[in-house]
């Protein structure tokens, strides 16, 4: 037992040096259960390839230059409709959370619209825009903007009425405030809400990229789909889940962490 | 008094829908845009009614509801014991953490290619993909809150002499309570976006299909109602389940803390 | 002269729970001579915050008017500065940021404006926080650093409200002591509203005593400073005039 506790304190305090071990030590035995069930063939082949197939297909794939382009094209497009989403998201967050009477007319129709969902718009977009970076870029922007818009509005709301005072009593003018007081004030509540945005953004994106696709991750797997190819499939999945897992946990989340934690304004 | 206040709550909130309404029937018609491109109000309320009338439309809305429903059900069963019994030893959950989160980002959407290829198109597949979506997030979510439920109300309740079965449902199932909930809600949230993108290639029934198919005909009224549609089932879904739920567990217990 | 002027002021609102008009605030007059410190003191309820509140410009005024040198107050500004209970400090900003931020507003460029701030640290001796988050002091000191960042930008009045009651008796007791020290150097035009009886009567010249929206009361406090709490706690006159605030404030 004893020597049990001796090894999680070693592996503790290997990792607190290194955390990227915490992260990938979990997955060896997974990795492993794989390996084994598919050398065993408890599904065929067909059904379930090993590690070692969509290893070298991931090889393959980068060696012909296509799964660079791939994930440069799906990349691309979440960037820009995540930029977009962004650039319109927060003013409106700030004029909603800022004024009574924006709050009451936009406000239900921000919450149903959000509820349509990016999907549902796809078939009309389609039959406007056709299957291009249009109708990407819309549906993503879409996506984006919504919890952008809601966690900025809580942001704003959640700034206590003495600051504002604070900053009036100081001599500050209402558009001196939003620049001084509502954007920082507001600013963790931003980020958390750029983050849930680009979450749902990148799966909008791949759904898009699924079913109106002609390039990129989603597009890949779809595709394979079709050929009956598992394996590639199985490599865009990963290579989508080792990418998001990076970017949320490694950028986005300490970003979240530095401003809320840093001015004390949110407690985790 | 009370009565009046939740009624002008209402006017307030359907208020601006009015406003949309009355500019779409307005405006569709007086420049004169193509019906191809964007319909008439009129043309959409025809088309409700005749789909209701027909059948169709309750068809496709039974058939995503059912998958939600079985997808969902089997995913909470699960998930929530998996999640508590995982979530109990700090070991174990901080060891299997990263691993949820990871299977969390893939939830949903990500699956429907190999979910169609290992189902087949239909029921299952589309199925399978709500399980997921479920799954992953409320067991990573079940799991978060109960590893986070404070040493020392654990060791009251071991103190006050609780067995395991009372420290289940007394201590460990409240505790975990908000965050599970909120997890349901999230899980949801990419469930349903994974249920309509699903139908839209994967199957021939469902408010997905209804969309897409209607596109190859150019029908903009069938599709600007199954949005519609779409919309006002989410907006109940989460007023009518979603927020009761929340509001008689965190808001009551006064658990607001979302980590 | 700038004194604050207050007449015949008076505050009604509406009430949603009790379905009526409420009148917070009766036919209030006093002055505030400027360079004078004058404590208003009341039980909970019975108007003071909302007074302060409308000096400061943050309330509406249902009825009379408030000067400050003559000019008639309209909204909040920097000539009537703000000391909030809850500190208000902004945690974004450095403690030397804080501080200049009233300057900043008004245009000061960032060599001058800092120098001012340092100016204004150093006097409540917080000179080491400068660079620090407000997250990362005491309270105590945060509500130093709220005092210093109202006095840095030179109102003519200083309103404060409760400003110590968030913080524990002891640093209270040090904070008052502080404040009459930095008040004394600078002799600003102050008002100072609380609940704690002892804690009025120590910092000001003239008590204003609060009642039910009206004013019951007004008494000078003759007593000599710098005033020091290790030598008023057994003091008689100090004593006596506490019993009589007091008897007031609970007679009400």
């Amino acid at each position: 037992m004893t020597a049990l506790l001796h090894l999680w304190g070693g592996y503790v305090r290997l990792t607190a040096r290194w955390p990227v071990i915490a992260t990938l030590v979990p997955f060896m035995p997974v990795l492993a259960l794989w390996w084994f069930v598919t050398a065993i063939e408890v599904f065929p082949r067909v059904f379930l390839p090993g590690p070692a197939d969509v290893a070298r297909s991931f090889a393959a794939l980068m060696y012909k230059g296509i799964l660079p382009d791939y994930l440069q094209d799906s990349v691309v497009r979440l960037a820009v409709g995540a930029f977009w989403g962004t650039v319109l998201g927060i003013p409106l967050g700030l004029l909603i959370g800022l004024s009574q009477r924006a709050h009451t007319a936009l406000w239900p129709l921000l919450l149903f619209f959000q509820a349509i969902g990016d999907i549902a718009w796809l078939a009309i977009l389609v039959i406007w825009f056709g299957y291009g970076l249009v109708t990407m870029t819309f549906v993503i922007v879409y996506t984006v903007i919504f919890p952008v818009v809601l966690n900025t509005v809580l942001g704003v709301r959640s700034i206590p009425v003495n600051m504002h005072r604070a900053a009036l009593s100081l001599g500050a003018s209402r558009l001196r405030i939003v620049w001084e007081v509502v954007l920082p004030g507001a600013l963790p509540n931003i980020i958390t809400g750029l983050r849930n945005g680009l979450g749902y953004g990148w799966r909008a994106l791949i759904a898009a990229e699924i079913i109106v696709g002609t390039s990129g991750i989603g597009f890949m797997m779809f595709d394979a789909r079709r050929a009956g190819s598992v394996v590639e499939i199985l490599l865009g999945m990963i290579i989508l889940g080792i990418l998001w897992y990076i970017v949320d946990n490694w950028i986005l989340a300490p970003i979240e962490r530095a401003t809320g934690q840093r001015w004390g304004l949110v407690t985790r | 008094m009370l009565r009046l206040r939740s009624l002008s709550a209402a006017a307030t909130f359907g208020a601006p829908f009015v406003v949309l309404l009355t500019l779409w029937a307005v405006l569709v018609p007086y420049f004169e845009v193509n019906p191809r491109l964007f319909p008439p109000l009129l043309a959409v309320v025809q088309a409700g009614l005749e789909s209701i009338g027909d059948g169709t439309l309750l068809q496709h809305i039974g058939a995503s509801l059912l998958r939600v429903l079985v997808g969902t059900a089997i995913a909470l069963v699960l998930a929530i014991p998996l999640g508590i019994a995982m979530g109990v030893s700090p070991l174990v959950s901080t060891f299997l953490t990263p691993l949820f989160r990871f299977f969390s980002v893939l939830a949903g959407i990500a699956w429907i290619p190999i979910a169609t290829l290992w189902f087949g198109y239909g029921f299952g597949a589309i199925t399978f993909v709500i399980f997921n979506a479920v799954f992953f997030i409320v067991t990573y979510n079940t799991l978060l809150g109960v590893s986070t439920i404070p040493r020392p109300v654990r060791n009251a309740a071991a103190s006050l002499g609780a067995g395991p079965w009372a420290m289940l449902t007394e201590v460990l199932l409240p505790g975990a309570l908000p965050n599970i909930v909120t997890g349901i809600r999230t899980g949801l949230g990419f469930a349903w976006r994974g249920l309509i993108a699903a139908e839209m290639i994967a199957t021939n029934v469902g408010l997905g299909y209804m969309l897409f198919v209607a596109r190859d005909f150019y029908k903009t009224e069938v599709i600007v109602l199954g949005m519609i549609v779409i919309g006002v089932l989410w907006l109940l879904l989460d007023r009518l389940i979603l927020a009761p739920l929340e509001r008689r567990t965190i808001e009551r217990w006064g658990m607001v803390q979302r980590a | 002269m700038k004194d604050l002027a207050i007449r015949n002021l008076s505050k009604t609102y509406f009430d949603p729970y009790a379905g009526t008009n409420v009148t917070a605030v009766h036919d209030v007059s006093f002055t505030v001579k400027q360079g004078e410190f004058v404590s208003v003191v009341g039980p909970s309820g019975c108007g003071k915050t909302t007074i302060l509140n409308m000096i400061a410009g943050f309330l509406p005024v249902s009825g009379g008017e408030i000067r400050v040198g003559g000019k008639t107050v309209t909204g909040p500004g920097p000539d009537r500065g703000v000391v909030f209970q809850s500190f208000a400090l902004f945690p974004w900003r450095t403690v030397l940021d804080n501080v200049a931020f009233g300057p900043k507003m008004r245009g000061v460029p960032k060599a001058e404006r800092e120098r001012i701030a340092r100016d204004y640290l150093a006097l409540a001796k917080l000179s080491e926080a400068e660079g620090r988050y407000p997250t990362e002091l005491s309270g105590g000191m945060q509500q130093r650093v709220g005092v210093v960042r109202a006095l840095a930008n030179e109102p003519d009045v200083l309103l404060m409200d409760e400003p110590f009651a968030s913080v524990d008796a002891q640093t209270r007791m040090t904070l008052q002591e502080e404040l009459t020290r930095i008040w004394q150097e600078k002799r600003s035009t102050v008002l100072f509203i609380t609940h704690d009886v002892a804690e009025a009567v120590f910092l000001a010249d003239r008590v204003i005593v609060l009642s039910k929206g009206r004013v019951l009361k007004e008494l000078d406090v003759t007593l000599p400073r710098p005033r020091v709490w290790d030598a008023l706690h057994e003091d008689a006159a100090f004593k006596a005039l506490t019993g009589q605030v007091l008897g007031l404030v609970r007679s009400a």
